[in-house]
């Protein structure tokens, strides 16, 4: 969804072409100063999503109904931009516009398509124009219908914006790619099956980790050590940060994990963990195991310093709510000491089922 | 109060401040599951979002009604927003630099001031 496929990306050039020809041929129109303002801005806005969508044609041509609706749609979209002094302009620019925008919905639904950023960008795009071919302007000439266009607006745009945001990111948090896990984690690149000695470097990361935080167990000794715990004391589970060894930068060394893990539980803390971190962002850390344990960026996370750093996921929009900000947290590394029957002992997560065991015992 | 005027630079601006008010509440709302996860603050932010939604849609109509305080409420939302997204995008903390991201936190403030630039053609 923060990506750009790369079938997409032509579409970007498409639309940067066709905003530069678009705006200089409304100014070369004759006809220009017949219609309002806001025709003239929805009429360069359909010929950007018009060229992106005939952008895009090139770069699916092995989809053949995909490059067909794309073809329909970037001539519609052209045409129009084109046709604003016709009389049935408006309601067949925005029936094109809706349609447009629900079709496309029901195609990442159906799993024919993935959204991403060129899309999303595209489908803004056309809530704009839509908003702008609905909008009745002051001394418009002929029969206007103003309570009809204002009516069609206030429903419109707000119920599209809203659908169309919230099935873009349940299709994305529903299926993400390959390289993206929950909430957004981006994931290391690594070789699809371990190899014998990635999986003899697994297990010695693995008991030499378990080893070394063992003394944590008692989250006492944690606290001497320079453990502190971050986030919400509510979670289920809670990272307890040491400051020091995120500074000194140790890397993947066990005797100096950056974080330990633990359950919140009625009993008090209960050591799950530890987890690497690396100092810089993108800075991926050095990967034994292989496919075994592949570090993990969070990205695009809202994060506020109210309530001991809570956080949020940002939208699709790329909006975070007010009084946090966007950020990337640098590449981690879990190792958990606790089985974690859903992802193993080097998982993204620990399993939501095993804390609450833990907070049950 | 209104005076006769051809410029509908006015709607266009209330087009995009309906869009940027959506905008805000679709992410308010998008705060209140991690409450539910146990995060209280994520809620009063949520609220605040919200409450910033309403006020655009509020400024949105004074707008359209060729209001001179309402531009100006609207001139500072914008360029706090730009400034905002300015810092975000400048500061090496991996904020998203995405297509959507200019558009909407760069591209639409932009263009509202744009839009909004003249007050003397229409507003009163």
């Amino acid at each position: 969804m923060f990506d750009i496929s790369p079938d997409h990306a032509i579409g970007i050039y498409a639309g940067l072409i066709a905003l530069a020809v678009a705006l200089v041929v409304v100014r070369l129109r004759p006809d220009r100063k017949s219609v309002p303002g806001t025709v003239l801005g929805a009429s360069v806005l359909l010929a950007v999503s018009g060229a992106i969508h005939l952008g895009l044609i090139a770069t699916h041509l092995n989809e053949t109904l995909t490059a067909a609706l794309f073809l329909v749609n970037g001539t519609g979209y052209l045409i129009l931009s084109q046709m604003f002094t016709w009389r049935w302009w408006r309601p067949a620019t925005a029936a094109l516009l809706v349609a447009t925008l629900i079709g496309y919905l029901v195609w990442i639904v159906i799993g024919l398509d993935s959204p991403d950023q060129v899309a999303v960008a595209t489908k803004l795009l056309e809530l704009t124009a839509l908003g702008l071919v609905l909008i009745p302007t002051r001394r418009e000439a002929g029969r206007p219908h103003r309570t009809l266009r204002w009516s069609a607006l206030g429903v419109a745009v707000p119920v599209l914006t809203l659908v169309t945001t919230a099935t873009v990111w349940g299709v994305d948090l529903a299926r993400p790619d390959a390289l993206h896990a929950h909430a957004g984690a981006l994931i290391q690149q690594t070789n699809d099956v371990a190899t014998r000695d990635q999986a003899t470097a697994a297990a010695k990361l693995y008991s030499d980790t378990a080893a070394a935080i063992a003394p944590y167990q008692d989250w006492h000794n944690a606290w001497a050590a320079g453990y502190r715990p971050g986030g919400a004391p509510n979670m289920p589970s809670t990272h307890w940060m040491n400051q020091h060894n995120v500074d000194a930068g140790y890397v993947l060394d066990p005797s100096h994990p950056q974080g330990l893990v633990y359950a919140n539980s009625k009993h008090g803390p209960v050591l799950l963990g530890a987890m690497f971190q690396m100092t810089r962002i993108g800075q991926f850390g050095p990967d034994p195991g292989g496919p075994l344990t592949p570090w993990h960026q969070h990205e695009n996370i809202c994060i506020t310093p109210l309530g001991g750093f809570e956080f949020s996921l940002m939208t699709p929009l790329a909006t975070c709510p007010l009084g946090s900000i966007d950020i990337t947290a640098a590449p981690m590394l879990h190792v958990w000491i606790v089985n974690n029957p859903s992802g193993g002992r080097f998982a993204i997560d620990i399993d939501s089922s095993v804390v609450k065991k833990i907070d049950q015992a | 109060m209104i005076k006769p005027e051809s410029s509908t630079r006015p709607e266009a601006a209330f087009v995009l401040l309906i869009l940027q008010s959506m905008f805000w509440a679709i992410t308010g709302i998008s705060a209140f599951p991690f409450v539910l996860a146990g995060e209280p603050f994520m809620g009063a932010l949520g609220l605040a979002s919200l409450v910033l939604a309403l006020s655009t849609f509020l400024a949105a109509t004074g707008v359209l009604w060729r209001r001179r305080r309402s531009r100006r409420v609207v001139m500072v939302l914008e360029v706090v927003c730009l400034v905002g997204s300015a810092l975000q995008l400048a500061l090496p903390i991996g904020a998203n630099h995405g297509l959507v991201s200019l558009m909407v936190n760069v591209g639409l403030p932009l263009a509202v001031i744009l839009l909004l630039r003249k007050p003397r053609e229409a507003f009163t």
